[in-house]
């Protein structure tokens, strides 16, 4: 079976938002509760009360429940300000299996910029476990947190 | 139940991400999955149903047997949840903006 049908490709994403790319920096980033669509995208759906999107690399971004319960749901790896994030993707799974979303900001005339997302890693090789079960991909483990989440917005 | 929400509940069971895991390597029977898994051939017979249900599972009978394997539309299907899934945060993203904007006024 050609490998195409049994992979899953990056996701890419392209949006132009009326503002300079440092606004929509800080907003993506640093204002993300005003607009991330929580009951929806999360790992506690309707439970999820807010997210935090940390500054700078090292810093991660997290879902908080109503009962207080968190959520890590990825970690920052790229900060440059106001051009481009990058962040590690985990929701509701462990750090080792995360994939990897990348955002840029780049202005196409003052006051206009273009966001462009790029979700990858759904095909990363895998190490340990998977590996020595004889598994041929990284593919169970990142399914599995999309199930996980899909279903949890329901 | 919209299809790629069975396919995601299809794949909320980590036998059955197995049986899809091990269908990536070509078609298999009942028999030769249940002797890889964990898991009883009644089992298996079980989760191939829903995975059938789901579109990510067809097969095709080979003489006395019954052979599965993956069926792409499934993953099409899944290819577009995950699509779907930063559209929509997105577009909640540039409506913030506009707000902005709106907020401002002309300028």
């Amino acid at each position: 079976m050609p490998d195409n049908l049994t992979s899953v490709e990056p996701v890419r994403k392209s949006i132009t938002v009326p503002a300079a790319p440092e606004r929509a920096f800080e907003l993506f980033t640093a204002h993300i509760q005003e607009w991330w669509p929580l009951r929806t995208h999360s790992v506690g759906g309707e439970h999820a009360v807010g997210v935090v999107f940390g500054e700078g690399v090292g810093a991660p971004i997290i879902e908080t429940m109503a009962d207080g319960t968190t959520s890590v749901w990825g970690t920052v790896t790229d900060w440059e300000p106001p051009h481009r994030v990058a962040f590690t993707w985990h929701a509701g799974t462990p750090e080792d299996e995360a994939t990897r979303v990348e955002v840029t900001f780049t202005q196409d005339r003052p006051g206009s910029t273009v966001v462009r997302l790029v979700h990858s890693g759904w095909d990363r090789r895998p190490d340990g476990a998977s590996a020595r079960e004889g598994y041929d991909s990284g593919w169970e483990p990142v399914i599995a947190r999309f199930a996980e989440i899909g279903a949890s917005a329901r | 139940m919209e299809t790629y929400e069975a396919v995601l509940d299809a794949l909320g069971d980590r036998t059955r991400r197995q049986i899809v895991q091990r269908l990536r390597a070509g078609p298999s029977s009942v028999g030769e999955l249940a002797a890889a898994l964990p898991v009883s051939r009644p089992a298996v017979s079980q989760h191939l149903t829903v995975l059938r249900r789901s579109g990510l599972v067809s097969y095709s009978e080979l003489g006395t047997r019954n052979l599965y394997r993956l069926d792409p539309a499934g993953l099409i299907e899944l290819r577009a949840w995950l699509d779907s899934f930063w559209e929509a945060a997105l577009d909640r993203y540039a409506q913030r903006i506009r707000e902005d904007s709106a907020d401002r006024g002309p300028q």
